[in-house]
């Protein structure tokens, strides 16, 4: 394809040169949208080609108009969005179709199963009628048994248990990892070519992604559908699809198979992406590469490379018209599918250096560093600590009919310097964990010691007042944590002023702290929506850091972020560790950030901690059967890799904490127990294994390294 | 379901138990008949008012407590709410007032539900078109158009087509001819006493059900599981009906049941200007007569109407949300 054609030629050369056997061909797609800001030009000129049982990834931060994409294809953008160019549906154009017309290819040849599982379902009908609503506006001669039966099968097909009972229950009856599951049983209902899955396992937790990835692809082998996966995750796709595409500010800046994407990529954007992802499974502790910026206003037209004004490579001549997507040329063993938007693609050969390239700062070092751990301070340190929460029924009178155990009996200690991260599936305690920390009172279950003082002795404001200066909290939604109608300045100067600090001091302080979190000092004045979501955590770093705590505790920190802004938190959080002397308490989800940040580790399972230890020692040589599950859930940006190794899956979610089992909270779904044999499997079920250390590291079960249930194996071949 | 609305029903008994006691008590210690009585001529000696109350059980000596064990007595042993300064029983009255309102208001209920979710549908699914905006606008014109002007409007209309076609079609007062024949000519009666009243608190009154509708169905249209049903290949209309049109009718589903009893009890300026006298006017009407019993009993009637309405619209909610139905 030359680089002077009109749109109208590459139409046209897409129709006669696509290839034949393709489910779906798209050409030069262009979605604009009219806002209050004026035309947003949010996908410019997608082109891609599926081939049948194929699997494509669409990889971008947000914003990045893929979503838009699988939205355009579908036909389900408002009226009122500006769509050009071409979707091919097996040679025939969908594009231009009435919402009547697409209606017949919608759910039958094209299906599509969205991010939120929780909001996806309509909450008024049962999952069984919805799922027969699928196959009666396709099948309308189908009898009533047969829709019955046929979605019985999809619910065994995804994995339902006892799928017969589970067609009258109502949405709200399931979790969100088995609505995900019912998602993708109404998709594959008619057994659909083209299978559309908008990130849709971001909102689940890493064992519930597993699985459902896992039904993806049994859903793909069964129906043979080609998929479109779209997500932020690198690491997802990197098991599952052949072919790669790299979105960013609307246009695909990198094709290609996912060998060509991971291990050869020639576009410094999708070099700065690999490089900014943590890796679980390795023990490196370099920084990650950090992409500064943001991405370009679409509402504005785009001049030159999209991505120069972020790009460490950037000259000139990349100010002067937008780079084609091209052909990359001569290397040996090149598939010639891979492409990339950069007229300096040559230069970024295979073993190109995100790192060098995009100047990630050294490994800060602490002064801590080379003291042995034991001779270090406690900075907090928990005994016993519980929290139970009475569950009670009744109108007028309550009556007690259980507990949940929310928190159930916690030990652990933070020395200085270092950062413990809590880690588990959702609901398994940790935030009821850093509650019971920042509440410090003294009728608490266990006593809480932060900075020397208990919790026991904290009878007057004057204690609480000493505690509160000796740690601060980072909080997961940057947005949400800040008031809005506060400047930068009001943020920053109120924890100041609560301590009595003089007004000059504050205002000293205050552009100390902005230029330590790498913000400029002079936006002070600004209200928080001007700044992006990466600076709005800078801030609340900030925030936490003005009254010089020593200990952070950080919820979540970066999961609300893209993976580029995240790296430059990251990187600001280990500065600011090494600098500062800080300790952290981390609570995270994402397990590859985990193992970057932290020294320690804890691994939370229904209110206890079932191991924990040195963070390299836990994830290279995990002994729990639980914490060998949740690391193996864990995608790993690697295809080779990620394509050969074996994972866990485990069964079913997190039960309530109200059922908590006698013996073993973990026996219900514990991949080692379901292998023993029943004498054995006794002492788990009535005994209840304590944290004993073994080893370089602590962890509750009888049968460490134990043999793994077969059923719960997973290798794709 | 049976167990829960029987308890709701006892939780409402002694909410109504409460407000009509409440209100007794207010009534007997405010309203002072025997001033009324001053006005007669020949004037009363106060002994004699005061004896003829006390044979009517509104004793102006005994103090309050004293008065209400007795009319609560009357109601307890022989459901006798008492009587009015003028020597009425108050049960007598009651019944035909309830029908009267009852039958004044029945028809244009049904009616403005029915066109105010209707309209509010079609004009949610036409946002912002010209159908949408003529609607919205009548509705919002409506809401600030006082009841009462509204209405005499209507009388007025009424007049004018009777005048027009030089024969009395429409009647724009009163329930019906008093010495009918029965039969047809009866019916034919009541259609022309009726249809005025009726049509002027419909075309008035669905402008609430329409505002609503519309708005809550508008928040739905764009929900993720409208999406859903229409990547399973319905249309985006039929996404709209079977799937966002349910769940935005939850909360119209309790407005409804909620307004029913204002129209009830609030009616009173429908019934003074079409003179249907109902219970609206006359627990009005009772306040300025200064008669105890009757305005209590309009206020426990206005307590239980509201109780049935609470008893429906949990009962709305668990019919169109089933996630209300387990518990």
């Amino acid at each position: 394809m030359s680089t002077n054609t009109t749109p109208a030629e590459r139409l046209r050369d897409a129709g006669l040169y696509a290839p034949g056997d393709a489910v779906l061909s798209v050409r030069d797609l262009n979605v604009r949208f009219n806002s209050e800001n004026g035309v947003v030009h949010a996908v410019r000129g997608v082109d891609f080609d599926l081939m049948p049982g194929k699997t494509l990834g669409i990889v971008g931060e947000s914003g990045s108009g893929k979503s838009v994409t699988s939205m355009a294809i579908m036909g389900l953008l408002p009226e009122t969005a500006d769509i050009t160019g071409s979707v091919r549906y097996k040679g025939k154009e969908l594009l231009g179709l009435s919402d009547k017309a697409m209606c017949k290819h919608r759910g039958s040849d094209i299906a599509m199963v969205f991010q939120d599982p929780l909001s996806s379902l309509t909450p008024v009908y049962t999952v069984g009628h919805q799922i027969i609503e699928a196959l009666t506006v396709h099948n309308p001669t189908m009898t009533k048994q047969a829709k019955e039966a046929r979605a019985v099968d999809l619910l065994r097909m995804v994995g339902i248990p006892s799928p017969k009972d589970r067609l009258k229950a109502f949405p709200h009856e399931f979790s969100g990892g088995m609505r995900q599951r019912v998602m993708i049983a109404i998709a594959i209902a008619n057994d659909p070519r083209v299978l559309i899955a908008d990130e849709p396992t971001t909102a689940l937790d890493v064992t519930i992604q597993a699985q459902v990835l896992e039904v993806l692809h049994t859903a793909q082998e069964e129906t043979g559908a080609a998929v479109v996966m779209i997500t932020h995750d690198l690491g997802v796709v990197a098991g599952m699809a052949d072919d790669i595409m790299v979105m960013y500010a609307g246009k695909p800046v990198e094709t290609g198979t996912v060998e060509d994407i991971y291990y050869n990529p020639r576009m410094p954007y999708t070099l700065g992406l690999l490089g900014a992802v943590p890796r679980v499974d390795s023990s490196d502790k370099q920084s990650l590469v950090p992409i500064e910026g943001t991405p370009p206003n679409l509402a504005q037209p785009v001049i030159g490379c999209s991505f120069a004004a972020r790009c460490p490579m950037v000259s000139d001549a990349c100010l002067h018209g937008e780079p084609e997507l091209l052909a990359v040329p001569g290397v040996q063993g090149q598939t010639l599918g891979h492409k990339a938007a950069c007229i300096k693609a040559d230069e970024l050969s295979g073993d190109a250096d995100a790192h060098k390239i995009f100047q990630a700062p050294p490994k800060p070092v602490s002064k801590f560093d080379g003291v042995a751990r034991l001779e270090r301070a406690k900075v907090l340190e928990l005994k016993d600590v519980k929290k139970h929460f009475p569950l009670l029924k009744g109108a007028l009178i309550k009556k007690r009919i259980g507990t949940v155990k929310a928190v159930d009996g916690l030990s652990f200690d933070i020395r200085e310097g270092e950062c413990v991260s809590i880690v588990g599936e959702s609901g398994c305690g940790k935030t009821t964990t850093l509650l019971e920390i920042m509440e410090f009172h003294p009728d608490q279950m266990g006593e809480v010691v932060i900075g020397g003082v208990s919790n026991k002795a904290a009878t007057d404001r004057k204690t609480t007042m000493a505690m509160r200066k000796e740690m601060q909290m980072v909080f997961q939604d940057p947005t949400g944590a800040l008031d809005p109608r506060f400047t930068v300045y009001e943020v920053l100067a109120e924890p100041l002023e609560n301590l009595g600090m003089p007004k000059a001091a504050i205002r000293k302080r205050i552009m100390e702290l902005m230029k330590l979190v790498g913000l400029q000092p002079d936006h002070v004045n600004r209200f928080p929506n001007q700044f992006s979501g990466g600076q709005r955590q800078r801030i609340g770093i900030a925030r936490a850091l003005a009254v010089n705590p020593k200990l952070v505790v950080l919820d979540e920190p970066v999961s609300a972020l893209d993976v580029s802004v995240q790296a430059g938190v990251i990187n600001l959080l280990d500065k600011l560790r090494a600098e500062l002397g800080l300790s952290y308490l981390m609570v995270a989800h994402d397990l590859s950030v985990v193992r970057h940040i932290s020294d320690r580790v804890a691994v939370m399972y229904l209110g206890k901690i079932v191991e924990t230890g040195d963070v390299d020692d836990v994830f290279d040589n995990p002994r729990h059967p639980y914490t060998r599950a949740l690391l193996s859930a864990i995608p790993v940006p690697d295809p080779n890799l990620e394509r050969t190794r074996e994972r866990i899956i485990l069964q079913g979610d997190l039960p309530s904490p109200l059922d908590a089992p006698k013996g073993c909270n973990f026996a219900t779904r514990c991949p080692v127990f379901a292998a023993l044999p029943a004498g054995k499997q006794e002492k788990c079920l009535t005994l209840e294994p304590p944290l004993a250390s073994e080893g370089a590291q602590d962890f509750a079960c009888f049968y460490p390294d134990g043999e793994l249930d077969a059923d719960m194996l997973v290798v794709h071949a | 379901m049976l167990k829960y609305l029987m308890k709701r029903s006892g939780i409402y008994l002694i909410m109504i138990f409460l407000t009509t006691s409440a209100g007794y008590f207010l009534a007997v210690s405010s309203l002072k008949p025997a001033v009324l009585e001053q006005e007669k001529i020949p004037r009363p000696t106060p002994e004699q008012v005061a004896a003829s109350f006390r044979g009517l059980g509104l004793d102006p000596d005994k103090n309050a407590w004293e008065r209400y064990v007795e009319w609560l007595g009357g109601i307890v042993t022989k459901w006798d709410w008492g009587r009015s300064p003028n020597g009425a029983y108050v049960n007598a009255e009651f019944a035909d007032r309830v029908l009267v309102s009852t039958r004044l208001f029945i028809a244009s209920i049904i009616l403005t539900l029915i066109i105010g979710v209707a309209l509010g549908v079609y004009s949610a699914a036409r946002q912002y078109k010209f159908q949408d905006r003529v609607i919205t606008s009548y509705s919002y014109l409506v809401h600030i158009l006082p009841a009462p002007i509204a209405y005499f409007l209507v009388q007025l209309g009424a007049i004018s087509i009777n005048e027009t076609v030089g024969q009395r079609i429409f009647f724009v007062t009163g329930i019906s001819t008093p010495g009918i024949d029965p039969g047809w000519p009866a019916f034919v009666d009541l259609v022309a006493h009726y249809a005025v009243p009726t049509f002027a608190m419909t075309i008035f009154g669905w402008a609430g059900y329409q505002i609503a509708q519309r708005q809550y169905l508008l928040d739905n249209v764009n929900a993720d599981f409208v999406r859903t049903a229409r990547a399973k290949g319905l249309t985006r209309n039929q996404a709209i009906t079977r799937h966002a049109l349910r769940v935005s009718f939850i909360p119209v589903a309790q407005s409804i049941a909620f307004t029913i009893p204002a129209i009830f009890t609030g009616g009173f300026f429908a019934e003074a200007i079409f003179a249907w006298p109902g219970i609206g006017l006359w627990s009005i009407q009772s306040i300025g007569l200064q008669d105890v019993n009757v305005a209590t009993a309009t206020l426990a009637y206005g307590s239980v109407i509201f109780a049935i309405g609470a008893i429906l619209a949990d009962f709305a909610t668990t019919l169109v949300d089933p996630r209300v139905r387990v518990q």
